[in-house]
C-alpha cells in the first residue's frame, strides 16, 4: 500500500493492537467484568 | 452454455422461508397439545338438546388433551429387568453405533449440498461428480443408521421400561412427530439420491438443490428433537421436582442445554461426516494405480479433510459453551464432569484433539508437495509443529493427581509444585487456542501456496495479516497468564472468551484477507495426486481419533448425571448405578469404535460394488461363433 | 486379477491395521491412567437411639465427604470456602455481624442451617455466580435433590462443621428417628453391640451416676450443685455445656475437676437431650 514497507508494519501493528485492546475491554465488559484502562480487573 | 434461469434460482430461498415458518409453527403446536382448548370435550361435543342425556356420559375422567399428573416413577433395583449382561453395556454399544452411523448420514447431506452448489457456482464438474459419490456412501449407511435406531428402541424398552414409559409421557405426541419425520428424510433421501442425474443443468439443478435443502431441513429437526430427549436426561426442564409436566412441550425442549447440544452436535457432526468421507478417499487412492484416479481421490480427500478441519476448528468453542452452561445450570454437575471424578477423561481427550490436529496439519503440510509454490512456506512448518506439540504436552498434563498418602508426602501435595498449574483450565485454554490458531496458520499457508498475489497492497496485507497472528497468540497468553493466575476466579473464567474471540478473529481475518487479496491471482500449477502415500494415513487418524472422542464425548455426557435417569428429578438404581473406571469406558469406546470401523469398510465396499460389472464370460456367448 | 486383488486386499489389511494399532494407543491410554470406580449411593441404617455425640460428629463429617459431595467445592482449589480449613464458627459469626447479610438466621446453628438450604441469602465476596454481583450462590440447596439431605443429615454436618474446630455442638441432636423409622422401643430390635437407651430422664440420671452426687430426681446429694431449681438459673446450651464440658464453667463454691469428663461420651444423644430438657424444667420452688 505505501512504498515504505516498514510504515505498512508500523500501520498494521498499530491497528492491530488497538483492536485486540478494545477486543478485550469490550469482550469482558459484556460479561459483566469491567477492565481499567491498564486492563487490570475493575471489581 | 449455461444460462441460469432467474426464477428458479430463488426457489431454494422460497423453499427455506417455507420450512422455516412451517417447521416454527407445527412443530410447538403438534407437538404440544396441552394448551389446545380451553373448553373441555364434553362442552364441545354437547349435543344442542341437553335435556335427555346423561351428564356423566361426557364427562371423562381425564379430559381429553390433558395429560395425566405423572410423577417420576421411583424405582428399586428388582423393577429393573436383567437378561444376564450388563444393561448399560447393552444400551451403551446400540446407543453409540446408532449416534456414530446417524452423525454420518446427518453430516454427508450437509456438506453434499454445499459441495454441489459449489460445482454450479464454479461450473467444475468434479464438485458435482463427489457430492454425488459421497450421496452414494451414504445411502448405505442410512439403512445401517436405521437399524440400530430400531435395536436401540428395543434394548431401552425391555432393559429400562419405566424410564422409557416416564419419558415418551413427558415428550408425548413430540414423539410421534419425530418416527413420522422419518418418512420425509427417508423420501427426500431416495429422491435427492436417485434424480441426480435426471434433476443435472439448468433448471431442474435448483429444484434438486432445494430437495437437497429440504432433506438437511428434516434431517436437522430429528437432529433437534432427539437432543431434546438427551438433555432434557441432564437438565430437566418443563415439569416440577417430582417430575410432573408443569409446562407445555416447548419448555419441555428448550432447556438450558438444548441449544449447547444443538451447535455443538451440528458442527460436529459435519466434522465427523468430512473425515470419514476422506478415509474413503484415502483408501480409494491407495488402491488405484489409475494416476486420473488417484488425482481425483487425493483431491477428493482434500476436500473432505478441508471440510472436517475447518469445522472442527469451532468445535472446542462450542464444546466450551456447553460446559459452561453445564455449570450455569449445575455447579456440581458441572464439577464432576471436569473437576471430579470424571476429569481424567479430559486428559484423554487431550490425547485425541492432539491426534486429530497433528493428523490435520501432517496432512496439510505433505499436502503443500503438490505445488511448487509451496516451498517458500517450508521454513515455517517446524514452527507449527514446534507450538502443536508443546501445547499438547501442556494439554496433557493433569493438575490434580490421584495419589496414595506415600506419594502425597514425596510430591508435597496432591498436584506437582511446577507441573501443577499447567494442569488447571487457564494453561489448557492457552494450549487449544493456540492449537487451533497454528492449525489455522498450517490451512492458510496450504491455501496461498498455489497463488501469487497481485494485488497492489499486497504489503500491507501481509503484514496485517502477520500482525493479528503475532497480538492474537499474545493476547491468549496474556488473558490466560494474567487473569488466569494472578486474578479471581470470575475473571479468570470470563478470560476465556477473550482467547476464544482471539482464535475466531484470527480465522475470521485470515478468511476475509485472503479472499480480498488473491483476487485475479496467478495460479500455480498443482499436481493432484502428486502426495504421498504416508498422508493417506493421516487421513485415517482422523476419522478413528473422531470416533473414539465422539465416543469419549457421549460418555462423559452420560455418566454427568451420575446416579440419576433424569437428573435430580429420576433417580438411578439399576445395578449399573455408578460410573465406571476410566479403563472399563476406554474398552467400550475400543468396542464401539472397532465395530464401527467394520461396519465402515463394508459401506465403502457395498458403495464400490454398484459399479463393479462382470464381463460376460465368452462361453455364455454362444461359443466361438 | 490376482496382483489387483492382493493390492487391494494389502491396502485393506495395512489400513485395518494401522486404524486398529491407533485405537490402542487411545485404550492404552485411557487404561494406564488411575482406576478410580465411582461409588453408588448406597442407604445406610443409622439407629439414631444409640447414637453418642462423638458418632453424630463423625457421621456428619461421614456425609460431608461423601452423600454431601461438599468436598466438589469446598476444597483448596477456590472455587468456595475451604470449610476443612475454616473455623466456621467463628466464620459464621463474622458473616451474620456483615452489613451485607440478608438472612434470618441469629445464631451460628441457624447460619449454617441457613446457608444450606438456602445458599444464596448470603454468598461470601467472590463466590457468587458470574455476573452476580455475589448475589446468587453457585450452591444447590442442600434439602433438595440432588442431594436431598434429610434434618438429620444436615444437622450431622453442622455438629461436624462445630466439632472440628474445637466448638461446642449446639445443633439439636436427634432425640427420636425420622417418621419412617421404626422406634428402638418397639418392634425392631436395634442393631447388636449397641447400647440400649434410657427411656425416661429419670432412668437417664440415674444409669449415669448424676443422683450419687447433685440433688436431683428424689436424691438429696451435696457434693455437686442443686439441680433441682438449674433450670431458672441456665439456659439449654449451658446445660448442655456443663454436661459435655464440666469444666468448662464451675459453679460458686464448688472445684474443678471433680465431675467426669467423660459423662457424655457415655450418653447416647437421645439420653443427653433428655436430661437437658429434663434439667430446664426444674425451676425450683416446688
Amino acid at each position: 500500500m505505501f512504498d515504505n514497507s516498514l510504515i505498512n508494519w508500523v500501520l498494521a501493528i498499530v491497528i492491530v493492537l488497538a483492536f485486540f485492546y478494545g477486543l478485550d475491554h469490550f469482550v469482558m465488559s459484556a460479561q459483566g467484568l469491567p477492565l481499567n484502562l491498564d486492563l487490570t480487573p475493575a471489581q | 452454455m449455461n444460462k441460469k434461469p432467474q426464477l428458479s434460482r430463488w426457489l431454494p430461498l422460497l423453499w427455506l422461508i417455507l420450512a422455516l415458518t412451517g417447521l416454527s409453527l407445527t412443530l410447538p403446536s403438534v407437538a404440544g397439545a396441552a394448551d389446545v382448548s380451553a373448553t373441555t370435550l364434553a362442552e364441545r361435543i354437547r349435543p344442542v338438546d341437553a335435556g335427555g342425556v346423561r351428564p356423566e356420559l361426557f364427562a371423562p375422567e381425564a379430559q381429553a388433551g390433558e395429560r395425566i399428573a405423572m410423577p417420576a416413577p421411583r424405582l428399586k433395583r428388582e423393577d429393573y429387568p436383567s437378561i444376564g449382561v450388563s444393561s448399560r453395556s447393552v444400551v451403551w454399544v446400540i446407543a453409540q453405533m446408532h449416534l456414530f452411523f446417524a452423525a454420518f448420514v446427518l453430516a454427508v447431506p450437509l456438506f453434499v449440498l454445499v459441495i454441489e452448489w459449489i460445482g454450479v457456482r464454479t461450473g467444475d464438474p468434479r464438485y458435482d461428480d463427489m457430492a454425488r459419490e459421497c450421496m452414494k456412501i451414504s445411502m448405505t449407511a442410512y439403512s445401517i443408521t436405521a437399524i440400530f435406531g430400531g435395536t436401540l428402541a428395543f434394548a431401552l424398552f425391555l432393559l429400562y421400561p419405566q424410564f422409557m414409559g416416564y419419558l415418551f409421557h413427558v415428550f408425548d405426541r413430540q414423539v410421534l412427530v419425530y418416527a413420522f419425520l422419518f418418512f420425509a428424510e427417508s423420501a427426500f433421501l431416495y429422491i435427492y439420491y436417485y434424480s441426480w442425474q435426471a434433476l443435472r443443468h439448468g433448471n431442474r439443478k435448483w429444484v434438486h438443490l432445494t430437495l437437497g435443502l429440504m432433506l438437511n431441513t428434516v434431517g436437522t429437526t430429528l437432529l433437534l428433537i432427539a437432543n431434546a430427549w438427551v438433555t432434557f436426561m441432564m437438565a430437566p426442564s418443563g415439569v416440577d421436582a417430582s417430575g410432573v409436566v408443569t409446562g407445555s412441550i416447548w419448555e419441555i425442549m428448550k432447556g438450558p442445554l438444548w441449544n449447547p447440544i444443538n451447535l455443538h452436535r451440528f458442527i460436529a457432526n459435519v466434522a465427523f461426516g468430512g473425515a470419514v468421507i476422506g478415509a474413503y478417499a484415502a483408501y480409494k487412492f491407495l488402491s488405484s494405480r489409475d494416476p486420473k484416479l488417484r488425482a481425483h481421490y487425493d483431491w477428493m480427500g482434500y476436500t473432505a479433510n478441508f471440510i472436517a478441519i475447518l469445522s472442527f476448528l469451532p468445535l472446542p468453542f462450542a464444546g466450551y459453551w456447553l460446559m459452561a452452561e453445564i455449570y450455569a445450570y449445575s455447579q456440581q454437575m458441572g464439577i464432576t464432569a471436569m473437576g471430579g471424578i470424571l476429569a481424567w477423561l479430559f486428559i484423554v481427550q487431550a490425547v485425541l484433539i492432539g491426534t486429530i490436529l497433528l493428523a490435520g496439519n501432517y496432512y496439510l503440510w505433505s499436502g503443500m508437495s503438490r505445488t511448487p509454490g509451496a516451498r517458500r512456506y517450508y521454513w515455517l512448518i517446524k514452527y507449527i509443529a514446534l507450538v502443536l506439540v508443546g501445547s499438547f504436552l501442556v494439554w496433557v498434563t493433569p493438575h490434580t493427581l490421584i495419589l496414595s498418602a506415600d506419594e502425597m508426602k514425596t510430591l508435597g501435595g496432591n498436584s506437582h509444585k511446577l507441573l501443577g498449574p499447567l494442569g488447571i483450565m487457564p494453561a489448557k485454554n492457552i494450549a487449544v487456542n493456540l492449537m487451533l490458531i497454528f492449525t489455522f496458520l498450517s490451512f492458510q499457508l496450504f491455501r496461498r501456496s498455489d497463488k501469487e498475489v497481485t494485488v497492489s497492497w499486497a504489503g500491507f496485507g501481509n503484514a496485517l495479516m502477520v500482525s493479528i497472528y503475532v497480538v492474537a497468540v499474545v493476547n491468549v497468553v496474556f488473558a490466560g497468564v494474567y487473569y488466569g493466575y494472578f486474578t479471581n476466579t470470575v475473571y479468570k473464567v470470563g478470560s476465556s472468551v477473550i482467547q476464544v474471540v482471539s482464535t475466531l478473529t484470527v480465522i475470521v481475518a485470515g478468511v476475509v484477507i485472503d479472499s480480498l487479496m488473491f483476487r485475479g491471482a496467478r495460479k500455480l500449477p498443482t499436481t493432484w495426486g502428486q502426495v504421498s502415500n504416508r498422508a493417506q494415513y493421516a487421513l485415517f487418524a482422523l476419522p478413528v481419533a473422531f470416533t473414539w472422542l465422539m465416543a469419549l464425548m457421549g460418555y462423559v455426557r452420560s455418566s454427568v448425571r451420575t446416579h440419576w435417569h433424569v437428573y435430580t428429578v429420576m433417580k438411578d438404581n439399576s445395578p449399573d448405578n455408578y460410573i465406571p473406571t476410566i479403563g472399563h469406558a476406554g474398552n467400550m469406546m475400543t468396542i464401539v469404535t472397532v465395530l464401527f470401523l467394520l461396519f465402515v469398510l463394508f459401506i465403502f465396499w457395498v458403495a464400490s460394488l454398484a459399479d463393479k460389472k462382470q464381463p460376460k464370460p465368452a462361453f455364455l456367448d454362444g461359443g466361438a461363433a | 486379477m490376482k496382483k489387483r486383488f492382493r493390492q487391494g486386499g494389502g491396502v485393506l489389511l495395512r489400513v485395518l491395521l494401522f486404524s486398529l494399532l491407533l485405537t490402542l494407543v487411545f485404550t492404552l491410554t485411557a487404561n494406564l491412567l488411575p482406576q478410580v470406580e465411582g461409588e453408588a449411593p448406597v442407604d445406610r441404617e443409622i439407629d439414631l437411639a444409640a447414637l453418642t455425640l462423638d458418632g453424630f460428629v463423625a457421621l456428619g463429617e461421614t456425609i460431608f465427604k461423601g452423600k454431601g459431595t461438599c468436598t466438589l467445592c469446598h476444597n483448596d482449589m477456590g472455587r468456595a470456602p475451604d470449610i476443612l480449613a475454616i473455623d466456621m464458627v467463628e466464620t459464621a459469626k463474622e458473616h451474620l455481624a456483615d452489613p451485607r447479610y440478608r438472612g434470618q438466621a441469629t445464631t451460628v446453628t441457624e447460619y449454617l442451617h441457613e446457608s444450606l438450604v438456602d445458599p444464596s441469602v448470603y454468598v461470601v465476596r467472590g463466590y457468587g455466580k458470574k455476573g452476580s454481583n455475589d448475589t446468587i450462590s453457585p450452591m444447590p440447596a442442600v434439602d433438595k435433590a440432588p442431594i436431598q439431605l434429610n434434618e438429620v443429615e444436615m444437622n450431622a454436618v453442622i455438629a461436624f462443621m462445630e466439632a472440628k474446630d474445637g466448638h461446642e455442638v449446639s445443633v439439636p441432636l436427634p432425640d427420636s428417628l425420622p417418621d419412617d423409622a421404626p422406634e428402638p422401643a418397639g418392634g425392631e430390635p436395634a442393631a447388636t453391640a449397641t447400647p440400649v437407651a434410657a427411656q425416661s430422664p429419670e432412668e437417664a440420671l440415674g444409669k449415669h451416676g448424676c443422683t450419687a452426687c447433685h440433688a436431683i430426681a428424689g436424691s438429696e446429694a451435696t457434693l455437686g450443685p442443686d439441680l433441682r431449681s438449674v433450670g431458672a438459673r441456665l439456659d439449654a446450651p449451658a446445660i448442655r455445656q456443663s454436661i459435655v464440658d464440666p469444666d468448662a464453667a464451675i459453679a460458686e463454691g464448688y472445684d474443678a475437676g471433680l465431675m467426669p469428663a467423660d459423662i457424655a461420651d457415655k450418653m447416647t444423644v437421645s439420653e443427653l437431650e433428655m436430661i437437658v430438657d429434663y434439667l430446664l424444667r426444674q425451676r425450683g420452688g416446688q
